[in-house]
């Protein structure tokens, strides 16, 4: 069902290598490697669309960029969760770490720095990092076909819980990271696909 | 449905029997006033010299006086034809006399762009008449069929078949019924399907706002859809069309005038299976439906001064199609039916105490009322029920004075009551509104020609609303006139805007209409649902209406009686633009969203038309529009560098201006051609023609939801259609075409059947019994 699959982008890809393999910067001491990560799959509640209640509760996917797998449990150690298009981070009223979140807009090859004055928020009452609904946070829902597309553009910057910054772009909600213009109301929703790119030394760069 | 056959039979028996006429025997020199075709033209008249004007009689006949000079020279008029001159001595020896209609329908007379009756040639508007045979020749049964084969309309499907003109949508075109305004919106559009189209006698097509005479709606431009008068004699016609997905079309009508009494009455059935685009999805893209369309109209002339009229129309609709709902986690299917009624009820009273003084008192009651309902259809439970009924009631005043006779004045007055009653708005709503207008035809000089008129609205829902447009029409040379007109439109908020309150219960959000959300925000905020308030709270319900400034220009250039190029280029610059917005966010993430007047968006365009008559008998016209629309809100954003794309590796980057396609649904580029051969020796008239529709945006699919991608638009089509018509003396009618025939079909357009083929006939029954 779920599959965690790393690329070394690398491999296959020059462009991704551009914005990591800057020789005029020396932060980055390696070269950082995109991670994409594919059909995560997080499904959301169950309900009756006739009366809106809830049939059957899902359980959100703890996922810990750092290990680049999933954590059992809310306890674990995790950066980030996802149940349907609800996306949490590990702090506030969503669990016991420090992880915060924000999301940007951009290309995600350019995003080099996060700049100090970006603030990060943890999920709280009054708002999750990555705020829900169409629009608002990382994705834009047709009402007219009835699909979920990502917002193209928009970077979710995770600081994780171990204290590192994290860019991630959510590419696909749909199995198999099919292009939009192959997705219809039957094709299985809820498999997350997405890239990100870790800076494990603490500093701000990618 | 059976009494009024009984009545209808009756009444063709009625007319059977009084259909004996004496023939007069003719000792005077006779002229045939004929068209092309060999028709008598009733309306001609001849002029001889000092001998004045001799009008023809019901044959076309004209009786010359037995003294004239044979070296004088006759003059042969008729509306809407070219005048003829001929020596008398010509004319004796050939009695015959064929006039040529006048190329474009130039001399038609149009009511609706000034409310006056002025020739086209003379309007400095942009007008376009489609007369009856253009609409025979389509072969359409809907009103729909007709206006999709003209120059810069489109048909669009948005709950119910829609148009667009100058890249404006259903909501800013008045749709008007013999003048008077058609109501009935469903989001916006008013199902042209609705009519059909078996009496219409003419259509005009008025392009650019005319806000300054009809006020809301009319942003875009007016149709007005005029259905057949009887004016003399007794007349009665029936006729039927059948074609694909067993649709069948059958109409019969009945007029008599006599001792100033004008009588006209009007059934038309009919019915269809509908049509799936897409048989792998449950459901038809286009309802079976079945129809009744009733029409009388009654006149009454008292005297030189006074004349009344009542006219009824009555239209009943019922359609059926089914649809997969998600119940329990299953797909099960449900039925949904649908009624539709309209009542319209519409009095004149014309008074005219000398030539240069019209007085028109109007009044116009309209019933329209839907009910739709989804069932389940394994068990029959109801899933959703949904009612609306609005009634229209509106009185106007209307005084004409030729002020002299270059200029005519026209002043109106007139009140609007609305109530609307609907499932999910609440109680019984009411709106009252009161207007002026006035306007004034001049011609300063022979060769100018300006119409300036302001309307004022007074509405108690959005206020006062000012429109003024001036428009001028300069005759550079006998060939060449050119026009210009500038003005404003509005539209008033619909009442989805302003009255719905609406609740998704399966995922949790709200919808106020701008009456309802003062009210039902203070409700969540009590329930403590509210998270926080996107907008200042005094913007609530500050719902106007929405504005457009517009220019149009072009020309007619009408290089011989034969040729004619007509042009229009224009530009509507619209603001305050609604559209939903989130107003709040509640506690479970959703939103709470209303209508504001937030967008800002510009249509820009040209169409140019060409009709030439090739020989007698041989005609070709063709029509190209150019089509340019934008959202400048989005072009903001993207000079901010707030819009970006995937590419197809998945590839993010910023979009461009280049990328932009503007508003979805607008070809860019679109266009027909046609070509009427009526072959002599068979009596056969063909009518062919080709319809392009260019590429269009139907939807947002990668994400950011404006228009900026190959694979958000749909292909363009050329779809051709072809008719074959014979008329016969008895006033008998055969046809045979079809349409669509090379079967083009595109999943985006749910307006486009695919081939469609029909047989049809009609006969003039009161001139089989002559």
């Amino acid at each position: 069902m779920k599959k965690l699959i790393i690329w070394n982008l690398a491999l296959f890809s020059t462009v991704f290598i551009f914005s990591c393999s800057d020789s005029d910067d020396p932060q980055p001491e390696e070269n950082l490697e995109a991670v994409l990560v594919e059909n995560l799959h997080a499904p959301a509640d169950v309900m009756d669309r006739e009366t809106g209640e809830i049939i059957s509760q899902g359980s959100y996917k703890y996922y810990s960029f750092e290990d680049n797998e999933l954590a059992e449990t809310r306890e674990g150690n995790w950066d980030i969760g996802f149940k349907g298009l609800s996306i949490i981070v590990n702090s506030g009223i969503s669990g016991n770490g420090k992880a915060e979140a924000a999301v940007v807009q951009g290309v995600f090859e350019q995003y080099n720095a996060v700049p100090e004055s970006l603030e990060l928020k943890i999920d709280t009452e009054s708002g999750l990092a990555i705020p829900t609904g169409s629009g608002n946070g990382w994705y834009n829902y047709n009402m007219t076909t009835h699909l979920v597309s990502p917002q193209p553009g928009n970077i979710l910057v995770v600081k994780t819980n171990g204290g590192n910054y994290v860019k991630m772009e959510i590419l696909s909600y749909y199995k198999d990271n099919p292009p939009m213009n192959e997705v219809s109301l039957t094709t299985p929703s809820a498999y997350y696909t997405f890239q990100y790119v870790l800076q494990p030394n603490g500093s701000r760069t990618f | 449905m059976n009494r009024l056959l009984k009545c209808f039979t009756f009444s063709v028996l009625l007319l059977l029997l009084g259909a004996i006429h004496a023939l007069a025997v003719d000792k005077s020199p006779t002229l045939y006033i004929l068209d092309i075709k060999g028709n008598p033209i009733l309306h001609a008249y001849v002029s001889v010299g000092r001998q004045g004007v001799i009008p023809v009689n019901e044959k076309g006949a004209c009786h010359l006086p037995e003294d004239l000079d044979t070296n004088d020279t006759l003059q042969i008029v008729a509306m809407g034809y070219d005048i003829r001159q001929l020596p008398v001595k010509e004319a004796m020896a050939n009695p015959s006399i064929i006039l040529e209609e006048k190329i474009g329908r130039l001399g038609e007379i149009v009511v609706s762009a000034t409310r006056t009756n002025r020739s086209v040639e003379d309007l400095p508007m942009p007008v376009t008449v489609i007369g009856k045979e253009k609409i025979q020749e389509t072969g359409a049964m809907r009103l729909s069929e007709v206006l999709r084969e003209q120059t810069g309309l489109q048909v669009v499907a948005n709950h119910g078949v829609g148009l667009q003109m100058q890249g404006l949508s259903s909501d800013y075109i008045l749709i008007l019924l013999d003048g008077e305004p058609l109501i009935g919106r469903t989001a916006g559009t008013l199902d042209l399907d609705r009519i059909s189209v078996s009496n219409i006698e003419r259509i005009e097509i008025l392009r650019g706002p005319s806000s300054s005479i009809y006020g809301s709606e009319a942003m875009a431009g007016v149709v007005n859809i005029i259905t057949k008068n009887n004016r003399s004699g007794v007349t009665s016609s029936v006729q039927a069309r059948y074609r694909t997905h067993r649709t069948l079309d059958i109409s019969g009508d009945f007029g008599i005038s006599k001792n100033g009494w004008d009588v006209y009455a009007y059934y038309n059935r009919f019915r269809t299976d509908g049509f799936d685009l897409s048989p792998e999805i449950p459901g038809l893209t286009s309802s079976a439906y079945r129809t009744h369309s009733f029409q009388t109209k009654v006149g009454k002339t008292f005297s030189d001064r006074w004349n009344a009229k009542v006219f009824l129309k009555y239209y009943k609709e019922d359609a059926d199609n089914f649809m997969e709902l998600n119940r329990q986690g299953l797909g099960v299917l449900a039925d949904m039916v649908g009624k539709r009624e309209d009542l319209n009820v519409n009095p004149t009273l014309t008074f005219k105490p000398s030539k240069d003084w019209t007085f028109t008192l109007r009044g116009m009651s309209s019933l329209f009322g839907t009910e739709s309902r989804t069932l389940y259809q394994e068990d029959g439970v109801l899933v959703e029920a949904e009612d609306f009924r609005q009634f229209y009631h509106r009185t106007e005043l209307q005084v004409d004075h030729q002020l002299t006779n270059k200029q005519l004045v026209t002043a109106g007055a007139g009140h609007l009551l609305e109530t609307v009653e609907a499932t999910r708005y609440n109680d019984l709503n009411r709106f009252d509104a009161g207007y002026l207008f006035l306007q004034h035809q001049w011609n300063p000089s022979d060769r100018w020609n300006v119409v300036t008129g302001f309307r004022g609205d007074l509405h108690s829902q959005y206020g006062s609303q000012l429109s003024p447009k001036i428009s001028g029409q300069y005759q550079i040379n006998d060939k060449l006139r050119w026009q210009m007109s500038i003005g404003m439109g509005f539209k008033a908020p619909d009442f989805r805007q302003v009255l719905l309150n609406f609740n998704n219960a399966s995922t949790g959000y709200f919808v106020f209409g701008a009456n309802l959300v003062q009210d039902g925000m203070k409700k969540l905020q009590e329930q403590g649902q509210i998270q926080q308030i996107l907008l200042d709270p005094s913007q609530f319900g500050d719902l106007t209406a929405e504005t457009s400034l517009a220019f149009n220009t072009g020309f007619r250039y009408k290089l011989s009686n034969d040729l004619l190029l007509q042009s229009n280029i224009f530009r509507n610059n619209i603001s305050n633009l609604i559209e939903t917005s989130p107003v709040a966010r509640l506690t479970n993430g959703q939103h709470v969203y209303s209508y504001l007047n937030v967008a800002n968006v510009v249509t820009q365009g040209a169409e140019l038309d060409l009709n030439w008559r090739i020989a007698n008998g041989l005609q070709f016209s063709a029509g190209y529009m150019f089509l340019d629309t934008r959202d400048l809100d989005v072009l903001d954003r993207i000079d901010e560098g707030e819009l970006y794309k995937r590419d197809a590796s998945n590839r993010t980057k910023l979009v461009t201006r280049a990328d932009y396609g503007g508003l979805l649904n607008r070809s860019r580029h679109s266009g027909h051609m046609k070509l009427n051969y009526y072959e002599k020796n068979s009596g056969v008239d063909m009518a062919l023609r080709g319809i392009y529709r260019g590429r269009f945006g139907f939807g947002d699919i990668n994400g950011n939801l404006i228009l900026d991608d190959d694979m958000e638009y749909a292909k363009g089509l050329m779809v051709w259609n072809l008719s074959l018509s014979k008329s016969f003396d008895n006033g008998v009618r055969l046809e045979v075409g079809g349409n669509n025939l090379f079967d083009e079909v595109n999943l985006h357009d749910p307006t486009n059947a695919g081939r469609l083929l029909f047989v049809g006939f009609q006969s003039n029954v009161h001139q089989l019994f002559k």
